[in-house]
């Protein structure tokens, strides 16, 4: 099978008098696992049913392989949807419902057998073709559905938050399962989803959507490592935030700044700023580093700060510590734990600590002159 | 104390539920149906002799030819209130405006039936609603007779049991999926196969329900043929309204009633049957596939 290239050229929806989609400007490349990623309300689900045809854009264009295909009707367009809710045929069974799209294209009996089995097997569920989907569990349920839509061979499978109704360990399952049949399949995946996680680990991009506008498209390196405003940043993971003026910058793109709450920080800047000038850096709480002793040995512009655990959640592979500084900012820090129980002075609660990170480690989300 | 035993509760609590059932419902059916097998008396009502003289008058084909009307009737009504039933259903599941359509749909029951089908001379009249309107338009000269023939009778018992049709297709529509038919398009169904495909199989129940809940109703009508009916639509119930009334001969009018409870029943069994039965078929066809 061969991808579809999408095209979205400013493209706008309304429902009334609120406007859905803003502007959107979007090429999605053959055989790419493409995710709208943001939070419910954004508008990635109205454009992914805009691609499917199921809603028609207030105004815009929309291509498939360079071809127009707004005036193409649903049942007519290379595209086909894994529903969020499954949307299985309850009256047919597993078989049937994968059977549908080939009998309403009147293949031969011994054609559609062959298909279906094939599909079945794709998704790893041939001994269940005779069940009805109400016999099914919902992991089961969505790999039907996953079946169905793609044994019409589409250039493009929309997947419209395809595990949400799904707990985390089966979430986590099927989302390497995705990734297998995209691979093995090769057509153009379009994936919406509210969870950073569910984005960032199978995605080649990443469009991340806030009330109808499409903040930043990249990698979810790219998103993770540089995100473009604080919504992102903060969306995407987590992130410690600061506010501080340039005090001086220096040859290797340093810059010193002076915060209100942890006085003067260094963070890199890859940007032309003057001193003066207002910058919001983030600092993933990985990057930071947390030990009841001071640090010793520490390269320069390293930034060091001393407070104490506020609350600590362990969650088995790491614990995230709430680190209150100077009785103002929390700072969140992320320890993994790769010695434990050899650690000799596990940080406990109300321990006083230092935290500590590179100036590298910090990234400028916004300067405002 | 062994009343007080818990299995013995439901039979306390519909005690009087089974005296009135006993009472007003299975009483009369016997007394009709007792009354079917004995002699007719000459003053009008029966004597107490046995006697199948009412069944024996059944053969006659005069009688068949009236069966056979009132089932071409009934089920050619209930077909049309069928296909009228769904898109109306359909429409008013998927309306924002569902309860006051469906309030609509049972305003005309504050109204008397009697009167409502009297209405309908009011429109198909030959100085009606409906010939005036075609005179107007130029489209008629003179008048049509549109009223006292078959037609006129399926037209007022599709208007009349259209909302117990719409009811129960209404309950099985609004608990429909809607978003099965947009995966249907999806998937590469036309509107109307998406619907036939999707839709109607799993409405199935609702459709079932309307067909039962009008072509009892029709079958046994009595009102609506005498009212807008002319010769060529006696039905089963003038029959045995003339029997009752006018011949007096209760025996026969009683033996009609005990045949038309019997075949309906049958009917409606059957028709319940095929439909369980198919769906089964349906069911095994498949699990062999």
């Amino acid at each position: 099978m061969i991808g579809g290239e999408i095209k979205v050229e400013k493209i706008n929806k309304s429902f009334g008098n609120f406007q859905v989609l803003k502007d959107i400007n979007l090429q999605i490349k053959k055989g790419e696992f493409f995710s709208l990623l943001g939070p419910s309300g954004c508008g990635k689900t109205t454009l992914l049913r805009i691609i499917a045809g199921f809603e028609y854009p207030s105004d815009g264009i929309l291509y498939l392989d360079g071809k127009d295909i707004l005036g193409v009707p649903s049942n007519k367009r290379h595209v086909n949807t894994v529903f969020q809710n499954y949307a299985l045929f309850p009256h047919l069974t597993v078989f049937e419902n994968v059977a549908f799209p080939l009998r309403l294209k009147k293949y031969k009996e011994s054609e559609i057998k062959k298909k279906v089995e094939e599909y079945l097997d794709l998704v790893r569920l041939n001994s269940h073709k005779k069940k009805y989907p109400s016999q099914l569990s919902g992991g089961q349920k969505q790999r039907v559905s996953i079946a169905r839509a793609l044994i019409n061979e589409p250039s493009v499978l929309l997947l419209d938050e395809p595990l949400s109704a799904l707990d985390a360990k089966l979430r986590q399952q099927l989302l390497i399962e995705l990734d297998t049949i995209h691979d093995k399949v090769g057509i153009t995946f379009v994936y919406v989803t509210h969870d950073q996680q569910e984005a960032l680990s199978v995605s080649d991009r990443i469009a991340v959507m806030k009330d109808g506008v499409i903040l930043q498209i990249g990698t979810p390196y790219e998103i993770y490592e540089s995100p473009v405003n604080m919504f992102v940043a903060d969306f995407i993971g987590e992130s410690n935030l600061t506010t501080g003026k340039v005090v001086s910058v220096n040859e290797d793109k340093i810059v010193k700044i002076n915060t209100e709450e942890h006085g003067e920080l260094y963070t890199y800047l890859d940007k032309p700023v003057q001193v003066g000038d207002t910058l919001k850096v983030t600092i993933r709480p990985e990057k930071i580093r947390i030990a009841t002793k001071k640090p010793e040995n520490i390269p320069p512009n390293t930034n060091v700060l001393v407070g104490y655990v506020d609350e600590l959640i362990y969650t088995g592979s790491e614990t995230s510590y709430f680190v209150k500084i100077a009785q103002k900012n929390v700072f969140r820090v992320f320890k993994q734990h790769i010695v434990y129980f050899m650690d000799e002075n596990p940080i406990k609660w109300k321990d006083e600590v230092y935290i500590w990170w590179y100036a590298n480690d910090g990234f400028t989300v916004e300067v405002t002159k | 104390m062994k009343i007080f035993k818990k299995k013995n509760y439901g039979q306390i609590y519909t005690a009087p539920l089974m005296f009135w059932i006993t009472v007003f419902f299975v009483i009369p059916i016997l007394i009709i149906f007792v009354f079917s097998f004995l002699k007719k008396s000459y003053t009008g009502g029966v004597l107490p002799q046995f006697s199948l003289d009412a069944y024996g008058a059944l053969a006659n084909p005069q009688f068949v030819k009236v069966v056979l009307k009132t089932l071409f009737i009934s089920i050619v009504a209930s077909i049309f209130t069928v296909l009228l039933a769904i898109p109306t259903s359909y429409y008013i599941a998927r309306s924002k405006y569902k309860d006051i359509l469906l309030f609509l749909i049972i305003i005309p029951f504050w109204t008397n039936f009697l009167i409502r089908i009297y209405a309908w001379i009011a429109i198909l009249g030959n100085n009606g609603f409906v010939n005036n309107f075609l005179i107007n338009i130029g489209l008629i000269e003179e008048h049509v007779q549109l009223l006292y023939n078959q037609w006129a009778v399926i037209i007022v018992i599709v208007y009349a049991y259209l909302p117990f049709a719409i009811l129960p297709l209404y309950s099985t529509i609004e608990k429909f999926d809607f978003s099965l038919l947009e995966a249907a398009r999806d998937l590469g169904a036309t509107k109307f196969q998406s619907i036939m495909k999707v839709m109607i199989p799993n409405i199935k129940p609702g459709i079932t329900t309307a067909v039962l809940f009008t072509f009892i109703p029709a079958f046994g009508n009595y009102a609506i043929p005498e009212i807008v009916g002319g010769k060529d639509s006696v039905m089963v119930g003038n029959i045995i309204a003339n029997q009752l009334r006018v011949v007096r001969n209760w025996p026969l009018s009683a033996s009609i009633s005990v045949v038309l409870t019997v075949l309906t029943t049958i009917g409606v069994l059957l028709f319940v049957q095929l439909n369980k039965s198919k769906t089964d078929e349906i069911r095994k066809i498949k699990e062999d596939v």
